[in-house]
Formats: structure tokens, C-alpha cells, sequence
């Protein structure tokens, strides 16, 4: 009987099949799914989706659990599977800044994929959370292994970079507007 | 207090614990030993040539061959060489020690003895002296030889056990990754990005070392043939066997500082063992060729394929080898060094690790967030 037939009589909702082979199909599609969803991933087919969904690392945070320190080597990228993460900056003087609450699809630690550098926030989990990890050792792998799936990924992100960088000028532009208009007035 | 006086419990129970468990592994590892030695070092060969062919299956996907396509190929050729190695060299090896054995038993020896109780005599009249020097020399070249034979044998029963190792390779390859994310996901979450990217500096750098001293084995290997081959040439071929003489001498390249002189042994015994009549100036060229591959190796080939950051002091080569020796044998000694080397790196991309993760220091964000949220 095949996996579709059987999702479809509501099989796969039994506890005895629930168990097994069809339940980790089951957790295969939940990845899949939030692979999807990522922009930097959005344009890859499914056959490689499959080959991301092989290199990616998938972790159970329990709430209040930090998922990344601010300080630490970046090594790569989180996805939010299922649950809530909260980014925030720690200052000893003033104390914790809440910087994004992010939700399932959501994705964090990006900048990693391309370089070293240390964490500029720290990400703790706000309940319960499933999350996926893409990390810069796997992706560089991936980009000589799989030049053309590597070479999609890589232009991915650099629209998404290239988006924020044109969202930060344009801040910046209206910030410096903000400070000059008191003074031509 | 009291709660503190509860974790500073809790802590030392868990150091307690922590130290036990290191304690009983170390009993295991040390009472199993004898047991699983074969085991061991068949997969410490396996990964060792999986670590040296995992890019020649990468360039290959690279090329646009599937995973699976890449590692057959890479097996058949395995296979290929393991098969020629065990058909041609091996048996020829040992037969050739085997005849050098017994010919130094034999007239040789006592040639050479002679000749040296006789310049005794001549130069310091003293003929027990001269004995003496000769029945040690005797006893070291028979001991030497002995342990050669010993080494390759010990090759041979590897090769046989060899059809074993090519399996755990091509698994090791492929499912390499697969290990690696069971492994990474049984680390806690605390630890998590800390042993990931502390497992691919690791792999990285072990990559690169394994290479780097198999391709510097391989460059100084055809080098001492090509040496050996143009003495044989000059000197109407006083070195027989100088291929598989060559062979050696890349291989025990791979032992710093000793290997060279471990190289240029077995060329020396066979010269005088084949005793041309130019015998002197052979022996002179043949220590002159090993001289020049180590000139070429250590400021040419060296530099450029082996990792600098293995670089070991004379010392940790001499503690090495001699442990190597004592634990495994010939094939201990030669294997120590290249182990000495990932754990040398191993460790410095741990200490790495530590020195830049948030274990530095014990504050942790989400601690200090759920105290506030429980205030």
C-alpha cells in the first residue's frame, strides 16, 4: 500500500503506523516543508531540496534555551521548524534588548554562512522549539560538490544581503534627514 | 547558600561521575586491547584512506558523477592496487628479505667479519676488541634485517586482511556524513555549534595533513628510484630491486627525522650484500642520492604539501615511534607519527574551541534570562 493511499484513508494518523518508517517520512515532510519556506532555498527544485535536507542538522530546544551566544565563531544558519525564537542583545550596563521575535519558517544567523565572525546577538528559544541548523562547512561542500545547487543557494543569499543593505541605506538616508532638517530649520 | 551549597554538590557529583566513566573506558580500552588490536588497526587504516580518497570522490561528484558512481570508481581502483600489491609486490618482498637473511647468514658476514678483525689487529693489536665489534654488528644487522622481514609479513597478513578494509572504506566514504550527524546529534544542545565546528576543523585539517604526507611519501619514493635507478646505470646495476627499495624509502618518510635513515638502510645492505667491484664509491652515491631526496623533500616538497601545523619537536617523533613500535610493531612505528600528528591537531582545534566559545566564561544568556523572567 502506498504512502499516499495510506495518508489519505487517515492510516498515517494510526498510533501503530504512526511509529516507524512512516513517521520519520512524516518528519521528513515537516523538513522539507520548512526548507521551502526559507528565501534562500526558494528557488531550488525538490530533487535539491533533498540534497540541502541531507547536510542540514535538526535540534529540540527547550524554552529559555539559548540556541546561539553573541561572541561566538558564526558557523551557520538557523531555520525555525516549529516554535518561537527570540534575538537579543546583551549589554551589562543596560541590560537585555529584545532585537526580533521570530516564528516557524523563520530564519536567523545567516550572515554565518559567509564568514567567521563572531555572533552579533544571541538567539534564545521562547517556547519549545524544533529548529534546523545550515552550517558554513556543509554549505562550502555543497558549492564543490553540487556547483550549480551551491551556486543558487549562494545567489539567494546575496539578494537577501543585497535587500538588507538597500534597507539600511535607506534608514540611514532618512536618519541623516531626521538629524539635518532640525538644523536647516 | 543553601542552593548554592546544592550546586557546588551537584558539580562535584558530575566531576565525580564524569572521572569514573574516563577511568572505566580507560580499563576497557586497556584490558579489550589485545582482543580488538586487528580490529583497531584495520579501521584506523580504513580511515586513513578514506580520509586520503574522500576528494578524489568529491572531484568526482565535482565533475558531475553521482555520489554512489564516485565511490565505485574509486573502489574498483582501490581494488585494483590492493590486487597488484598483493599479487606482484608482496611475496616478492618477502622472498627478497628471506634471501638477504640468509646470505648475511651465510658467506657475507663473515667476509666483512674477517676483514674487520683483520684492520683490528693490524691498527690496534687488539683481536677480542675486534670480535667483539664484529659479533655486535653481526647481531644488529641479522637483528635489523629479522624485523624487516617481520614488518613486511606483517604487510602481507594486512594485505590478506585487506579485502576486509576496502568494505569499511567505501563505507566510511560514503555514509561518512550520515556518522557524523548520528554522532553530532547525540552532543548536547550547550555543545552543540562547539563540537560541529570543532569536527570539521578537525576533518579539515587531518584532510590536509593525510595528503599532504601521502603525496610527500609518494614525490620522495620516485624520487629515491629515479636516484637509485641512475647509480644502477652508471654503475652496471649493483642495486637490484631498487623499485621496491625506492618504495620503502617513501614510506618510511613518513617517520620525521629517522625515516630517511630507516630509507637508506636497505640500499646500503644490498649494495654490499651484491658486493660490485666499485663497492666504496656505490655506497658513497647511494648515501649521496638519499642526502639529495632529503634536501629536495625538506626545502621543495615538505613545505608545500605537508600541513605546518603538525610540525613536531625530534622528541614527540623519537616518544612516538618507540610507543608506536612497542604497541603495534613495524607497523606501529610507522603509523605513530601520521597518529601523533591528528591528535596533535585534534587537540589544538580543541583547545580552539574552548578558548572561543561562550564556555570561556559560565554567564549564559538564557539563564540569566529565565532568572529575570522568574523574578
Amino acid at each position: 500500500m502506498c504512502y499516499v493511499k495510506q495518508k489519505k484513508r487517515g492510516i498515517m494518523e494510526s498510533p501503530i503506523w504512526g511509529n516507524g518508517l512512516f513517521k520519520k517520512k512524516n518528519k521528513e515532510d515537516s523538513i522539507f516543508t520548512a526548507l521551502k519556506k526559507v528565501p534562500i532555498f526558494s528557488d531550488l527544485t525538490p530533487k535539491e531540496l533533498t540534497e540541502v535536507e541531507k547536510i542540514v542538522h535538526r535540534r529540540r530546544y527547550k524554552k529559555n534555551e539559548t540556541i546561539i551566544h553573541a561572541g561566538d565563531p558564526g558557523l551557520g544558519m538557523y531555520i525555525i521548524v516549529n516554535g518561537s525564537v527570540e534575538i537579543v542583545e546583551e549589554d551589562e550596563k543596560a541590560g537585555k534588548r529584545t532585537l526580533a521575535k521570530l516564528s516557524d519558517g523563520s530564519f536567523f544567523g545567516d550572515m554565518a554562512l559567509l564568514d567567521e565572525d563572531p555572533r552579533s546577538a544571541s538567539a534564545i528559544a521562547l517556547v519549545d522549539s524544533d529548529i534546523m541548523g545550515f552550517f558554513r562547512p556543509d554549505f562550502l561542500d555543497l558549492i564543490y560538490r553540487k556547483p550549480k545547487l551551491g551556486i543558487k543557494v549562494l545567489l539567494a543569499l546575496a539578494r537577501i544581503i543585497g535587500e538588507r543593505l538597500r534597507h539600511t541605506n535607506e534608514l540611514l538616508v532618512k536618519i541623516q534627514e531626521r538629524k539635518d532638517t532640525p538644523r536647516n530649520g | 547558600m543553601d542552593s548554592y551549597a546544592y550546586q557546588l554538590y551537584s558539580q562535584i557529583l558530575k566531576i565525580f561521575w564524569c572521572v569514573l566513566l574516563i577511568i572505566i573506558a580507560i580499563a576497557f580500552i586497556v584490558f579489550a586491547f589485545p582482543y580488538i588490536k586487528d580490529v583497531l588497526i584495520m579501521l584506523i587504516i580504513a580511515w586513513l584512506l578514506a580520509m586520503l580518497l574522500s576528494p578524489l570522490v568529491n572531484f568526482l561528484e565535482h565533475k558531475g558523477l553521482g555520489r554512489s558512481w564516485a565511490i565505485l570508481i574509486v573502489m574498483i581502483l582501490i581494488f585494483a592496487i590492493v590486487g597488484v600489491l598483493f599479487i606482484l609486490l608482496i611475496p616478492r618482498i618477502i622472498r627478497t628479505v628471506e634471501v638477504v637473511i640468509s646470505k648475511l647468514q651465510s658467506d657475507v658476514i663473515t667476509e666483512y667479519s674477517l676483514k674487520i678483525e683483520n684492520f683490528f689487529e693490524k691498527n690496534f693489536n687488539n683481536a677480542e676488541l675486534a670480535r667483539n665489534v664484529t659479533a655486535t654488528l653481526n647481531e644488529l644487522g641479522i637483528k635489523l634485517l629479522g624485523s624487516l622481514g617481520e614488518f613486511f609479513k606483517s604487510v602481507g597478513s594486512f594485505l590478506a586482511s585487506m579485502v576486509i578494509i576496502p568494505f569499511i572504506t567505501f563505507f566510511l566514504i560514503k555514509d561518512s556524513r550520515r556518522f557524523k550527524r548520528a554522532f553530532i546529534s547525540q552532543v548536547p544542545n550547550r555543545y552543540f555549534e562547539l563540537s560541529l565546528n570543532i569536527l570539521h576543523k578537525i576533518g579539515n585539517q587531518v584532510g590536509n595533513y593525510i595528503q599532504g604526507q601521502a603525496t610527500d611519501a609518494l614525490i620522495v619514493g620516485m624520487l629515491s628510484i629515479l636516484g637509485l635507478f641512475i647509480i644502477n646505470l652508471a654503475f652496471h646495476g649493483p642495486i637490484p630491486y631498487f623499485v621496491l627499495i625506492g618504495m620503502f624509502a617513501g614510506l618510511a618518510n613518513l617517520i620525521p627525522y629517522l625515516g630517511p635513515v630507516f630509507g637508506a638502510v636497505p640500499a646500503l645492505i644490498i649494495a654490499i650484500l651484491n658486493n660490485p667491484p666499485n663497492l666504496g664509491l656505490v655506497l658513497l652515491w647511494i648515501v649521496i642520492v638519499f642526502i639529495i631526496v632529503q634536501l629536495i623533500d625538506n626545502v621543495f616538497i615538505s613545505p608545500m604539501v605537508v600541513s605546518k601545523s603538525v610540525n613536531m619537536h625530534p622528541l614527540t617523533v623519537a616518544v612516538a615511534v618507540i610507543i608506536g613500535g612497542n604497541v603495534a610493531g613495524a607497523m606501529g612505528m610507522l603509523f605513530a607519527v601520521p597518529l601523533t600528528g591528528i591528535i596533535k591537531v585534534s587537540s589544538s582545534q580543541v583547545i580552539w574551541g574552548i578558548k572561543n566559545y561562550e564556555l570561556r566564561h559560565p554567564s549564559r544568556v538564557g539563564e540569566n534570562l529565565s532568572k529575570k523572567n522568574k523574578q
